[in-house]
């Protein structure tokens, strides 16, 4: 081997073993930049942190506003929907009735059904009901066992007072009956 | 070549550690842990759809309004990684710092300490981190203790301390050694990068036979994924550069020929191959990967290093005339890839590049896990592809992105808080313009008079109940018949003579018995509807009460509550007017820090391209220098024995 090869390959070689480092090890500066033009980007980078997190503290007084505006406590009602395992229902669709109006239809896609199983909890409705007794009567609808066509419908009273009334509408698998099961939470 | 750029971009999000962290963050909230508030399970609903924005504004709410309370500090972790995920550093760091020093549970600190430990050496802050590691307990998640053997193996070897590193992951990657250690060997997922790393720490140390020997092992285990093939080909590249640095292009040759083809490292193993066989004085050999190489894209150093290493090779050969022309063909190819490298610099000045980015991920949301699937419509665009692919590039380009999504946001706000301080209006005035009459309909309605009437009724249930003989709830019949028999009663006792007058008496007698009877009877069950009947009209009274109560009180408290947020609208619609042009100035600047990394990168580009231009001329010169050498010999009768020291064929020389 040449020395001037064999100073390129270890070059070369140096590069190679110190670049597999680097990509293992998260993220480290690769391209070298002078002085003055890191600390400027440095510069920006702060003040755009800066701003980003005051824009997401504006949402946060922003959305707690426009709650308190719409939907006062005092009439508040909040449904949500959430499944536990849901091996025995695929959902497609949840139609949602306060009294004698539809007051949600929701489609969902396969990304919030996995959002659902993985254990989240939608939001389904937020709205204002007076103070009462009111019925509530939630439409499922989807695949049920043996990938059959499926409809369920579930319904609850509830009291509602002065303060925000929360309901969850569970869907889950009752393994003794092989069925999917539909049941409403008020939280207290 | 987009496929390429796509393994690039892949990489190089997944290597993002603030999409780790987030999956770390939330893996806490599986099915199984028993949701506690609702409004938490709806910030994992976003999150979990990589809802980002909509998930840490929801959390943040649902924290003001105390909705999460029972999940604090999961939610405080969770709002951490989300934070992170936006590139909010500082303020992640400030969180998991509140979170430790609030001393929480022992499994949460741990996991701040280790959010923060891996923040920081993102950070290229290595001291600090490694002072974060440290104070990690023993409460990680086995998934994270892995990550955590990792991360102090990646600051040993930032540090240069190789040995340790080597003893460490050495312990990581050894089942027989965990239980000594403290710490469990690598899961299978994460083992074998733990043993690349182990290779290059013992390359590094000099240990060259036992890392070669790992990274053999790992250059011939089979992979069944496309991240596990990217493995075994960095393995192979990097065993077989320590075998040309250790001299030994042998041994170089069939690591480098493991490589894949078409993969991320197939350039440099190509290269590696190529010059293992020149190396072994083969340069036949070394012409097949060369060739091969040079006729791939130019945006790799290796490819341009293949263009002047195949006339090398020819020239080795004694192919001088090939030699001569291949030179030629690159520095032909140089100068047009130079213009290309122009015009394509010219394009990003222009904004064509940004734009047609943008435009490409237009009305996503913000955060990390995006993906540059396919370049912009620009000329040459595939210069860009290593720019775009590098992590400077991605970060400024993310911050752009988010910026204009925030001002997108923020120009969504500013329409809404016009249009709820119109509803305000029409609140107050609706309410301004009803209250009159709701405040004369209230002062007809005196609740005075029908209170004292309640009362005197109380009385005479009371009286009736205490009576016990029903008179007080008899009936309009019985009233009458009762009048009649005391009529009739009065008359007899007056003397007043009736026909058949013991008779007539009698019947008096017994009428005014049925009647004390019947009412007698009846007496239980008209109390009982009399009382209840009370009962109502003291709900209706409470019910008017409250009502009346309310009324005052709302005239009180609705002005207040109008002001209020009026006041509080106001000061909002201030702070979203000062942010507005603060977010586009901050865009305008971070656009132009994007364009500048490009150029940057393409300038960097044109000056190793020149440099090549350059050592290509001088082996053309070095050419002519030998033929006008061959062409002299002749007539001074030498032979043409091929190339002397000192006009010798000198390779490539890397920049």
């Amino acid at each position: 081997m040449t020395p001037a090869l064999t100073s390129f390959v270890r070059h070369l070689a140096g590069l190679l073993l110190g670049a597999s480092i680097v990509a293992l090890a998260v993220a480290q500066p690769v391209v070298q930049a002078p002085a003055a033009a890191v600390s400027s980007a440095a510069a920006l980078d702060t003040r755009v942190q800066d701003t980003k997190a005051d824009v997401i503290r504006l949402n946060r007084d922003l959305l707690v506003l426009e709650e308190e505006l719409l939907f006062p406590a005092s009439t508040q009602l909040v449904v949500f929907l959430s499944m536990d395992v849901g091996k025995l229902f695929s959902l497609d669709s949840v139609q949602l009735k306060v009294g004698d109006t539809v007051v949600a239809t929701y489609l969902y896609t396969p990304l919030e059904v996995a959002a659902l199983h993985r254990g989240g909890v939608q939001r389904l409705y937020l709205g204002n009901l007076r103070p009462g007794e009111h019925q509530i009567v939630a439409f499922f609808t989807g695949k049920g066992p043996h990938d059959r066509d499926y409809k369920r419908g579930t319904t609850i009273k509830i009291d509602k007072g002065v303060d925000p009334r929360y309901v969850e509408l569970q869907i889950k698998d009752l393994q003794a009956k092989l069925q999917p099961e539909f049941e409403v939470k008020v939280w207290q | 070549m987009i496929e390429r750029f796509r393994s690039i971009v892949a990489n190089a999000a997944l290597a993002g550690a603030a999409a780790l962290f987030c999956q770390n963050a939330g893996a806490q909230a599986q099915p199984g842990v028993k949701l506690q508030a609702p409004y938490y399970g709806d910030t994992l609903f976003h999150f979990y759809q990589d809802k980002h924005f909509e998930s840490i504004t929801g959390l943040m709410v649902s924290q003001h309004l105390n909705r999460v309370a029972q999940h604090a500090d999961e939610a405080e972790v969770l709002r951490g990684g989300l934070m992170l995920s936006y590139g909010l550093h500082s303020e992640a760091g400030k969180i998991f710092a509140q979170l430790i020093e609030r001393g929480t549970a022992p499994a949460v600190r741990d996991r701040a300490w280790f959010f923060l430990a891996k923040i920081r050496y993102q950070r290229g802050l290595i001291n600090e981190a490694q002072a974060a590691l440290d104070r990690v307990g023993d409460q990680l998640t086995p998934s994270l203790q892995e990550d955590r053997g990792l991360l102090q193996s990646n600051l040993m070897l930032a540090r240069g301390e190789y040995a340790a590193a080597v003893t460490l992951l050495t312990a990581m990657t050894t089942p027989a050694e965990a239980g000594v250690s403290g710490r469990s060997a690598s899961s299978a997922a994460s083992a074998p990068y733990a043993r690349f790393n182990l290779g290059v720490a013992l390359v590094k140390s000099g240990d060259v036979p036992r890392g070669s020997a790992l990274l053999d092992e790992l250059g011939r285990a089979p992979a069944a994924d496309d991240e596990a093939w990217s493995l075994r080909d960095k393995a192979n590249v990097a065993l077989g550069f320590a075998a040309l640095q250790d001299g030994q292009p042998q041994a170089a040759r069939p690591a480098l020929e493991r490589v894949r083809l078409n993969g991320l490292h197939s350039n440099k193993a190509l290269l590696g191959f190529g010059w293992a066989a020149a190396a072994l004085k083969q340069p036949q050999l070394a012409l097949v990967p060369w060739a091969e190489l040079g006729a791939r894209e130019l945006d790799d150093a290796a490819v341009l290093e293949a263009r002047i290493a195949v006339p090398y090779a020819y020239a080795e050969l004694g192919a001088y005339g090939q030699s001569l022309e291949r030179y030629l063909d690159a520095i032909t190819t140089f100068d047009r890839e130079g213009r290309r490298l122009d015009e394509s610099i010219a394009a990003v000045r222009a904004g064509k590049l940004v734009d047609g980015l943008l435009e490409r991920h237009r009305g996503e949301n913000i955060g990390w896990l995006w993906n540059l699937g396919t370049l912009p419509q620009m000329p040459h665009a595939g210069h860009l592809a290593p720019v775009l692919a590098g992590h400077p590039f991605q970060e400024a380009f993310k911050n752009l992105r988010d910026l204009q999504f925030l001002g997108n946001n923020l120009s969504d706000w500013n329409d809404k808080v016009g249009v709820y301080g119109d509803m305000l209006l029409t609140r107050q005035e609706a309410y301004a313009s009803r209250l009159p009459a709701t405040l004369a309909r209230s002062r007809e309605i005196t609740l005075g008079p029908l209170q004292a009437q309640r009362d005197r009724l109380a009385t005479e249930l009371q009286q009736a109940q205490a009576d016990a003989n029903g008179r007080a709830f008899a009936n309009d019949h019985q009233r009458d018949l009762a009048e009649r028999v005391q009529r009739l009663q009065q008359a007899l006792a007056a003397g007043v003579v009736l026909p058949d007058a013991a008779a007539s008496k009698e019947r008096v007698r017994l009428a005014a018995g049925a009647l004390t009877w019947q009412l007698a009877q009846d007496h239980s069950a008209r109390a009982w509807e009399a009382t209840k009947g009370l009962g109502l009209i003291d709900t209706g009274l409470a019910e008017a009460k409250r009502r009346e109560a309310a009324l005052v009180q709302a005239q009180r408290d609705e002005p207040a509550k109008f002001a209020a947020f009026a006041q509080r609208l106001a000061a909002l619609g201030g702070r979203l007017r000062g942010l507005q042009p603060q977010v586009a100035a901050l865009a305008q600047e971070q656009r132009i820090e994007v364009e500048q990394i490009a150029v940057a990168a393409l300038e960097s580009q044109k000056t190793r391209l020149a440099e090549y231009t350059m050592q290509a001329r001088f082996a053309v010169a070095q050419l002519y220098d030998r033929a006008q050498v061959a062409a002299v010999k002749p007539a001074t009768g030498a032979s043409d024995a091929g190339p002397t020291q000192e006009h010798g064929n000198a390779p490539p020389q890397k920049p």
